[in-house]
């Protein structure tokens, strides 16, 4: 028998049973739909944080300064305040090319910032002169600060553009002067203020926001003029930020980072270490292992679904065997042979959920466009791969051939008399 | 003598209901059919005849005794063998049609080229066929759309299409009335003159005297075997406008 013909009896049977074929293949449909759209929601959402993070700078390797231990009970104890711009060089000077960049940072905490008649409340932070290029983060206009501007304490600023627009409006901030106020002793009537004026010298071009948090609302100076003029923390900083040359040199970087740093300590222990090298591959891995979980799940909540559709198959190709008994009879009496019956089957099988898996996608893929139009999930990139689209077209013609087998083995198994007798 | 189409040895067969209940429905059946034959078998129910038609169109395996059909040992096949035997060398017609009700005409008469033969011109010798039949303007008819007369007609288009070494007539006239039942009769001598070997099972005499020779079965053997002298001629009685008398 030609598989011509095999397609033709079965397409024909399909058409005969409109209403009955297109409520099986409806099972299918929403099982395919589920698995692409969570799926696709599920990438998305991966995909979505793996940009948050690489929007921080890409291979980035951090060292934060340790918790110290109070009394054995390691991270109770005050932050170590051990991590210092030497540290810093010293990575710099002994890594050399080996990596791309590094700087070191330290927060001063929020601040009542002036200019041009207009007040804004922001983040304030000390960065060294490598920051744009760690952060992969270039000026809008103006320029960054130099080595120069660190050795001189100098009180020059860069703003996010969130703060420029606050300040200054549409205006160019570069060039003009801004006020960094801190009240201090009582009440805002009868406090003192200590104000600091600082010449912007550059805007950060806009980053988005991170976790919900905005990255364009800040102001960055040079972190010795934090160090000296804001915080009086010398030496002190938050965190040294080394970025790799490639994704590859990241294991190599974080090792060699971590052994200047023992030393320079005079750790012998790197378990007693007093500061974390971070690895920012480790955190994507992490991450990626959560969202490819989350993904996992919902894929499985769509397959569920596609199973129940499959069992509706199942239910439906064993009703149909039955009903036409007495067909396969006269098919058999004129000479089919097994197979010959068996492929009938089973193409019947195959094309109602083949043809459900084809409507499936679609549907899927509506949903996530509908999706894509909640405000909510605007942000979210909605990811429809060819791989999943492959998967889901296989798995259903994978489920058409398994739930199919069963009925069409019966309706191949029957005895010609049996069948031709079947009332 | 025409050559052997059908060679029956002591064929046996006995079938199981139940755990203990056990039927002989066949008990060592010796039969030759040549080419050329029409052929009746007769008997009341529980005869064997059924059986006996069951085993003549390798529908079922004997259980015993060796079957010769035009020229191969049908005895020990497979399904899927079997299956091939009937494709090629018996046109089953059944009392109840067994048309495909979703197929037209045309398409329910190409049904055994699609499992075997020669494939090409299917739609032509289909056609053919139904044009033998004298369907020829009713190919596009669906079952329901057709007489029981005109069913059977197509029933046995589709019979003759492989042009099988036997045609093998189950009852053909059971559900028709008289006057169909002499056209139905009249297309079975008018293959029989062009050279067809035709088995037909009937437990009704005024059918069966139509055919040139007359097996009965009883209990399970071929209690006798005689020529019919003058078979009745289908086509004189539709002349007359009587038909087959029932």
């Amino acid at each position: 028998m030609k598989l011509y013909d095999s397609f033709r009896s079965a397409l024909q049977s399909l058409v005969v049973n409109k209403l009955r074929s297109a409520l099986t293949m409806l099972g299918v449909i929403i099982g395919v739909a589920a698995v692409i759209a969570m799926v696709s929601v599920g990438n998305g959402a991966s995909a979505s944080v793996q940009a948050t993070i690489l929007n921080l700078g890409s291979n980035l390797v951090t060292v934060q300064p340790q918790f110290g231990n109070d009394q054995g009970l390691k991270g109770a104890g005050t932050q170590a305040q051990n991590l210092t711009l030497d540290d810093m060089r010293s990575i710099q000077n002994q890594l050399g090319a080996s990596i791309a960049a590094t700087e070191a940072e330290q927060g001063t905490g929020r601040w009542q910032v002036t200019a041009a008649g207009q007040n804004w409340n922001t983040q304030v932070t000390g960065v060294t002169e490598d920051y744009p290029t760690v952060r992969d983060w270039k000026l809008d206009s103006g320029e960054f600060f130099t080595t120069s501007d660190l050795n001189l304490n100098a009180q020059v600023a860069i703003l996010g553009t969130t703060t420029a627009q606050n300040l200054f409006g549409d205006g160019d901030a570069v060039g003009q002067t801004i006020q960094l106020r801190q009240v201090f002793g009582g009440d805002r009537s009868g406090g003192r203020a200590r104000i600091l004026n600082f010449r912007v010298v550059g805007v950060l071009t806009t980053k988005g926001s991170t976790f919900g948090f905005s990255r364009d609302d800040q102001i960055l100076v040079p972190l010795t003029t934090a160090q000296h003029v804001l915080t009086g923390r010398l030496n002190i900083v938050n965190a040294i930020v080394i970025k790799a040359t490639s994704s590859d040199t990241m294991d190599a970087t974080t090792s060699d980072v971590n052994n200047i740093l023992l030393q320079r300590h005079n750790i012998s222990d790197p378990a007693s270490a007093d500061f974390t090298v971070t690895n920012q591959n480790d955190t994507l891995a992490a991450l990626s292992s959560v969202t490819g979980t989350f993904t996992l799940l919902l894929g499985a909540i769509g397959g569920i679904s596609l199973l129940v559709g499959g069992i509706g198959i199942m239910n439906i190709m064993l009703v149909s065997v039955n009903e036409r008994t007495r067909e396969i009879g006269i098919r058999k009496a004129v000479g089919a042979r097994r197979g010959d019956i068996l492929t009938q089957f089973l193409i019947e099988a195959v094309a109602l959920t083949g043809l459900g898996g084809v409507l499936g996608i679609l549907l899927g893929w509506a949903i996530t466009e509908v999706v894509h139009r909640i405000p909510q999930a605007a942000n979210l990139p909605l990811l429809i791969t060819s791989g999943t689209v492959i998967i889901a077209v296989g798995v259903s013609v994978v489920i058409g051939i398994v739930f199919g087998l069963y009925p069409a083995m019966r309706a191949a198994r029957l005895h010609p008399i049996e069948a031709l007798r079947y009332e | 003598m025409n050559e052997s189409v059908v060679q029956l040895r002591g064929i046996a067969k006995t079938y199981h209901i139940g755990r203990d209940i056990t039927v002989n429905a066949l008990r060592g059946v010796d039969l030759d059919v040549r080419a050329g034959e029409f052929l009746a078998i007769m008997g009341p129910s529980g005869s064997g005849k059924s059986t006996l038609m069951n085993v003549l169109g390798c529908l079922d395996v004997a259980d015993a005794g060796t079957y010769v059909l035009a020229g191969e040992n049908v005895g020990k096949l497979s399904d899927d063998q079997l299956a091939a035997i009937r494709n090629k060398h018996v046109g089953f017609v059944f009392q109840t049609f067994n048309l495909l009700s979703r197929l037209n005409a045309i398409e329910n008469v190409e049904l055994p080229l699609i499992y075997g033969g020669d494939r090409h011109a299917r739609r032509q010798r289909a056609l053919a066929a139904l044009e033998q039949v004298g369907l020829g303007d009713r190919i596009h008819h669906r079952p329901s759309e057709l007489s029981g007369g005109q069913q059977q007609r197509v029933a046995i288009a589709r019979a003759l299409l492989n042009d099988p070494s036997m045609i093998l007539a189950d009852e053909p006239t059971g559900n028709l009335d008289s006057r169909s039942s002499a056209e139905i009769l009249a297309i079975f001598q008018r293959l029989n003159e062009t050279g067809k070997t035709v088995v037909m099972v009937t437990h009704e005499p005024d059918v069966a005297a139509h055919c040139k020779r007359i097996v009965r079965m009883r209990d399970g053997i071929v209690a006798r075997d005689e020529l019919v002298p003058h078979p009745r001629r289908a086509e004189d009685e539709i002349a007359a406008g009587i038909g087959a008398a029932k």
